[in-house]
């Protein structure tokens, strides 16, 4: 029986932003954020009272994903940041504290939201347009000849999370192999027009993250008693392949929205087998020696297939199809009559292997571009966590062949760019304000919300309670432990800037991030030999960070542009 | 109080209403954030949609929500305008009543009796704005305002042509009020783009029209990107991916089927008997090579991608896999409509006997293949269109779905608004003139409504009824004569004329003569007689026996299309009123691309030209006339709200100024805006007012809706109460 309810009335707030609720909640959102952020960040665990694995992580995709918040603004704020993490999946934590963070800045200044959004508009595609140009002192050009700079784009996103619980060993030993996995995805022979492969993250939990491993071809995983059943196959040449993507279960298939009338005495399941059968006695006719189906084969057939040394292997799964068409170049075969030849692929060679407590079947290509990493953690929260970070690093790899740039990273490329943006708004406002109506006064405000907004982001990168410095000549990220600054020459206690590009060799000024100091132009054009030196820098990618920062904006204007919110309480 | 009822609480409603409204209307307008009860949370500045999600609960104010929305299905915008000059109409009302009171109902009426009485000055003046709406506006809209109208076509030749500079203005003023402030700019470039990319040199309306109908399928929402990503791509893009995809090119034919191509073993409604396992193994050995065949018979054809409306078995993908011909199953039936609607494909049916027939329904397309949208994959098609509409899709990008939506709304919005446009709009006026060869209209109001009731009187009655009538049409006789003054140049057969009146003169006393006029030969002749109103002749020299004659023919007119309506047809009468009426045919609507500049132009414009028409009138229409010209000005007022140069005194006295001394006036805003959807947005309040004072009571029914055939007899009302 349906019910008739009459439609409650939606409850409206106006200016969202002043109710000391929002504020509020938006304090423990951002709170949690900047505490994850960074090498040395801390950890959440989340667990759901009603049942569900707990779940340790630092890092955006996971904790906003499982993070249920209630009011319709702080659901912009999260569902625009996982918008974001799901096309680039970096930088999630970037966007969120710096969106928080701009918003908590611009409010306490209390302009107009016309005025705020243009200025807003105004510097960041100061910003853009300077990270996108020669001139940007922040920005490093790949050198695909060498991998070190890829290298040290995949350590840096690995160190960044902590919830992995990697040694130091194991960091270099999971950069160097998600490094190897996205280097085997290139093809080899590129033509103008490039199509990466795939890397398949096969789990193996439990074992030592040492144990971690890197195959060309797919693995699929056995049951031992199956790896039993299936003689092992002693064959020079290669074999010879077919992919089902239909069920050889032996089911009849759709018949139509009529009736059929079967006779009695009449089996047709007696007939789907027969006919089974003869496709089975044409796949040996044909000299197949390897059977893949995605879903089931009738275990008659199986049978049959065996007695002739024929291996079958069912349920492979949608997920494997479309590597599986690849490596083998079959067309999956969608019909249980004759098989046309062109349809058969092949494999160089095939063998099991066992990694762990598990079995794999491993099918060896000619030459593709798949590969499979195996990948190990100690625990399953660890290893989930591991599994996100080597994603994020095959995608980020990805980001990096379309645009071979990276900036850099440890809090250095938002002092920099902080202090670029101070310099220009003090001594070219009309180049910035153009006619747009706004007075200088309101840009420096604005300018000052925005670099305080950068600063503050770089500055929670230090979670020990640290001080951060930074340096007036490059406007880099420096940060010294609070108790040594009672030290009379404390600048020696400086090692290495956030990235790692500078040493306080040089004879450098310092000044407190959080402190007023004096607009300085930071150097631009980074020197190229620079670069060559220093061994290890921290380094992040530019296409992540850059759209981080325009979405962060986006939505931290979008909010700010708000004068109601109308919550519907059906 | 029972008394004021109505317009109070409409105004109590309306006043909440604007105060939400008013804070996203215009450039510096701002965003609303709205949840859906699944927990969507989308933005919005669209005035429809606001007034839709907060649900309202009373019944004025939902009347009021209704009125929009039937407004916004029909013109797309102006939803928030509506609000407010509605609200500062019945602000306008209220005060006029206030005072009204105070001065006359002083006495000790009941107040039952007040109420009903209020009730009955409410419907008088519900009428007479109806009244306004239909003859007054008409006429000001075509004889003053008409001049200060720009037209968004550059006008060669003959051709009209749409130059980008003006769509331009006219849709970053449309986006202004539709989507935030930073991206208003780009999102207009961006329709600009879509639209002279889509427009050949010969298309017209018909694109706006498939545009506006079959926008869902013509924009690509992407969340997760910057709304700067956002861009016009050639060719459609079907949200769905390959089943099949074989890379082809040169000669690509597709066809569209909408059933599977594999034959099952029985269709609905049949029966397939099976008496054999070999009779069961033949026929799907049969229902394979069909496949096949047909296959290669497509393939024959060059046919090299295959789109389905519904899910095609292994079978098919697997043969045409093999044949290399890709497919695209599950489409909905949108899209393939409006494939259809392009290239003008119907879809293919299968061949009943395998004979090798001609396949007639397939279609060239350029390219296709798979696009990548952060990492979901489409279908891009390049269809090569015959029609005036050459496909391209927009890709809306975003950083949540929400605003990607709002986007998606504003741009379609904008292609309503367009649509509106390019129609021309048939003013009333002249529809009017037509039927009554003159716009007097308060006047011809009356007689209408004498008209409704003098068939239900009797003979005796009507004398009495004729002579209030007479005193109420003296009184509105000097502003008539004044008003016909205007209408000189309107040229009436003389001839006619004088055949039409026999109706000499009139004393101002209570006595009238019936008109005997000679076309009244029909066998009804007795009734039509008793239906003439009388005639007022006035002492006035200066008016020529022409205007009368006029105010004549417009009474008979009316007389005759009232029996019309009755079955008795005058044929005489109806020529002569053709005659009369078709000299002023020429001047009759407004043509399509009228605009004005933004910025409360139309507001100002129509507010002067209101009042000046408004010192011609008289009494109780002055103040009609005045209130809808001064409620007019709200909008400008909160738009010059925030302004720092420009306040709205300031913009007001320059534009009187410039009137007065028949100057251009001169905007301060650049953009403009159509004036068709500012007239109908118009007419639309103000029958929503007429209708909300016409409610006398509303009543409370605390009870489940009855449905209709429900045959419970025992009904009670629990609960009534009135609503005030």
């Amino acid at each position: 029986m349906s019910r008739l309810e009459a439609k409650k009335s939606s409850l409206c707030k106006s200016e969202p932003l002043t109710s000391e609720r929002v504020r509020a909640t938006l304090c423990v959102l951002k709170g949690i954020v900047t505490s994850c952020y960074g090498p040395s960040g801390r950890l959440k665990q989340l667990h759901n009272g009603l049942g569900g694995y707990v779940c340790t992580t630092s890092q955006s995709s996971a904790l906003l994903g499982n993070l249920s918040v209630t009011h319709p603004i702080l659901k912009i704020l999260t569902t625009s940041i996982q918008n974001h993490v799901s096309c680039f999946s970096d930088c999630g934590l970037f966007t969120a504290i710096l969106c928080c963070n701009l918003i908590e800045n611009i409010q306490r200044i209390g302009l107009t939201p016309t005025t705020v959004i243009k200025l807003n508009k105004q510097i960041l595609s100061l910003c853009t347009n300077y990270l996108k140009s020669q001139a940007c002192g922040c920005r490093i050009s790949v050198d695909f000849s060498s991998t070190q700079i890829l290298l040290c784009l995949v350590r840096s996103i690995l160190t960044s999370k902590p919830a992995c619980m990697l040694t130091r060993k194991e960091v270099d030993h999971i950069s160097a192999l998600i490094l190897k996995a996205f280097l085997l995805t290139i093809p080899e022979n590129s033509e103008d027009h490039i199509i990466l492969g795939k890397s398949i993250i096969v789990p193996l939990k439990g074992q030592r993250v040492i144990d971690s491993t890197v195959l060309p071809g797919i693995l699929i995983e056995i049951s031992e008693v199956q790896l039993m059943k299936i003689l092992p196959i002693k064959k020079s040449s290669a074999l010879r392949v077919a992919l089902f993507h239909v069920s050889l279960s032996g089911d009849l298939s759709d018949t139509g929205e009529g009736t059929v009338v079967v006779s009695y005495g009449v089996s047709l399941e007696h007939a789907i087998l027969d006919q089974l059968l003869n496709l089975g006695r044409q796949l040996v006719s044909d000299h197949v020696d390897l059977v893949l189906c995605q879903k089931v084969i009738h275990p008659s057939l199986k049978q049959f297939l065996s007695r002739h040394h024929v291996i079958a292997i069912d349920r492979v799964g949608v997920t494997l199809m479309e590597p599986l068409t690849k490596v083998t170049g079959t067309h999956p075969i969608g019909s249980l009559g004759s098989i046309s030849p062109s349809s058969y692929g092949s494999v160089k060679n095939l063998c099991s292997a066992k990694f762990g407590s598990k079995h794999f079947f491993h099918l060896i290509p000619h030459e593709t571009t798949i590969c499979s990493l195996l990948l190990c953690n100690r625990s399953d929260t660890a290893w989930d966590e591991l599994k996100l970070t080597c994603q994020t690093a095959l995608h980020v790899l990805q980001l990096t062949i379309k645009e071979p740039w990276v900036l850099l990273g440890g809090g250095c490329t938002e002092t920099h760019l902080a202090a670029y943006i101070r310099h220009k708004t003090h001594n070219e406002p009309e180049s910035i304000l153009k006619d747009n109506g706004c007075t200088q006064m309101e840009l420096q405000l604005i300018a000052e919300a925005f670099c305080s907004a950068l600063e503050s982001l770089a500055g929670s990168l230090e979670h020990d309670g640290g001080e951060i410095l930074t340096d007036m000549k490059y406007g880099h990220f420096w940060s010294i432990q609070a108790d040594s600054l009672s030290v009379v020459n404390w600048p020696d206690l400086l090692s290495q800037c956030g990235c790692g590009l500078y040493s306080s060799q040089e004879e450098l000024s310092w000044s407190f991030l959080r402190s007023t100091h004096h607009p300085f132009a930071p150097q631009t054009c980074l020197p190229h030999e620079a670069v060559g030196s220093a061994s290890s820098l921290t380094v992040d990618c530019l296409t992540a960070k850059l759209s981080g920062l325009q979405v962060a904006v986006e939505t931290a204007n979008l909010i700010l542009d708000l004068s109601y919110v109308i919550e519907d309480k059906n | 109080m029972a008394a004021a009822g109505s317009v109070k609480a409409a105004l109590q409603v309306a006043e909440v209403l604007e105060t939400i409204v008013s804070c996203c209307v215009g450039p510096d307008g701002r965003q609303v954030l709205y949840t859906k009860p699944t927990g969507e949370v989308l933005l919005s500045r669209d005035g429809g949609r606001l007034l839709e999600a907060l649900h309202l609960q009373h019944p004025i104010a939902r009347m009021i929500v209704a009125c929009v929305s039937s407004h916004l299905k029909k013109t797309g915008d102006g939803a928030k305008t509506f609000i407010i000059f509605l609200y500062h109409l019945l602000r306008g009302l209220h005060a006029v009543t206030d005072k009204e009171k105070d001065s006359l109902i002083s006495e000790n009426i009941q107040t039952h009796g007040r109420h009903w009485k209020n009730c009955c000055q409410w419907k008088f003046i519900s009428q007479a704005l109806l009244t306004f709406q239909t003859q007054i506006l008409d006429y000001i809209m075509d004889q003053y305002l008409s001049r200060h109208f720009l037209s968004i076509f550059s006008l060669s030749a003959k051709e009209r042509t749409l130059c980008r500079s003006s769509l331009e203005l006219l849709l970053e003023a449309y986006f202004c009020g539709r989507v935030g402030r930073n991206n208003r700019k780009f999102i207009s470039q961006l329709m600009c783009d879509y639209f002279f990319k889509c427009m050949s040199c010969k298309s017209g309306v018909e694109v706006f029209e498939l545009v506006d109908d079959c926008f869902a399928e013509l924009n690509v929402g992407v969340t997760g990107l910057p709304v700067s990503d956002s861009r016009v791509i050639a060719g459609l893009v079907l949200q769905r991916d390959f089943s099949v995809y074989c890379p082809a090119d040169g000669d690509i034919r597709i066809v569209i089927v909408t059933e599977t191509i594999q034959p099952l073993f029985s269709a609905s409604g049949s029966e397939f008997i099976l008496n054999s396992e070999a009779q069961f193994q033949t026929s799907q050995f049969w229902i394979m090579e069909r496949t096949k065949a047909i296959m290669k018979h497509l393939l024959s054809q060059n046919v090299k991608l295959l789109l389905s409306t519904v899910k095609q078995p292994d079978l098919v993908t697997y043969y045409a896999e093999l044949s290399g011909i890709s497919v695209v199953e599950c489409l909905s039936s949108e899209v393939v409509s409006l494939i259809q609607r392009i290239i003008g494909l119907s879809s293919f049916v299968l061949p009943q006997s395998s004979s090798q027939c001609e396949i007639s329904n397939t279609a060239l397309v350029k390219f296709c293949k798979p696009l990548i949208l952060r990492s979901k994959r489409y279908v891009h098609l390049g269809l090569i269109s015959p029609c005036p509409f050459i496909p391209h899709c927009i890709v809306l990008c975003g950083p949540v779905q929400g605003l990607v939506e709002q986007h998606e709304n504003a741009l379609h919005g904008a292609f309503k608004m367009l649509r509106q446009l390019f129609k021309d709009l048939n003013l009333n006026y002249l529809a009017q003139a037509n039927d009554q060869n003159d716009t007097s209209g308060p006047l011809i109001y009356k007689n209408t409504r004498e008209g409704n009731q003098l068939p239900e009187i009797g003979n005796g009655s009507i004398q009495r009824l004729y002579q209030d009538t007479v005193v109420k049409n003296k009184d509105e006789l000097e502003k008539t004569q004044t008003y016909l003054k205007a209408y000189s140049n309107l040229i009436v057969s003389n001839v006619e004329l004088e055949a039409c009146i026999l109706t000499p003169e009139l004393t101002p006393t209570d006595t009238f003569q019936r008109n005997e006029t000679p076309m009244c030969l029909s066998p009804e002749k007795n009734r039509v007689i008793d239906y003439y109103e009388p005639i007022i002749e006035s002492n006035s020299t200066t008016n020529s026996t022409t205007e009368n004659t006029r105010i004549e023919i417009s009474y008979g007119s009316l007389q005759v299309t009232k029996i019309a309506g009755k079955g008795s047809m005058l044929p005489v009468r109806d020529k002569s009123v053709d005659m009369c009426t078709s000299q002023s045919y020429c001047s009759s609507s407004m043509p399509a691309g009228c605009v004005l500049p933004v910025g409360g132009n139309f507001e100002i414009l129509l507010h002067y030209y209101l009042l000046n028409y408004a010192k011609k009138c008289q009494q109780s229409e002055q103040t009609i006339v005045s209130i809808i010209a001064n409620a007019l000005l709200g909008i400008p007022k909160i738009l010059y709200k925030s302004k720092k140069g420009n306040s709205f005194p300031q913009i007001y006295l320059r534009a009187l100024h410039a009137l007065q001394s028949n100057q251009p006036v001169v905007s301060g805003q650049t953009g403009l805006e159509s004036v068709t959807v500012k007239y109908q947005l118009l007419t639309s309040v103000l029958q929503c007012l007429a209708k909300i004072l016409t409610i006398d009571l509303v009543i409370n029914i605390k009870r489940q809706p009855v449905k209709v055939y429900d045959q419970d007899s025992e009904d009670e009302l629990y609960n009534t109460e009135n609503f005030c």
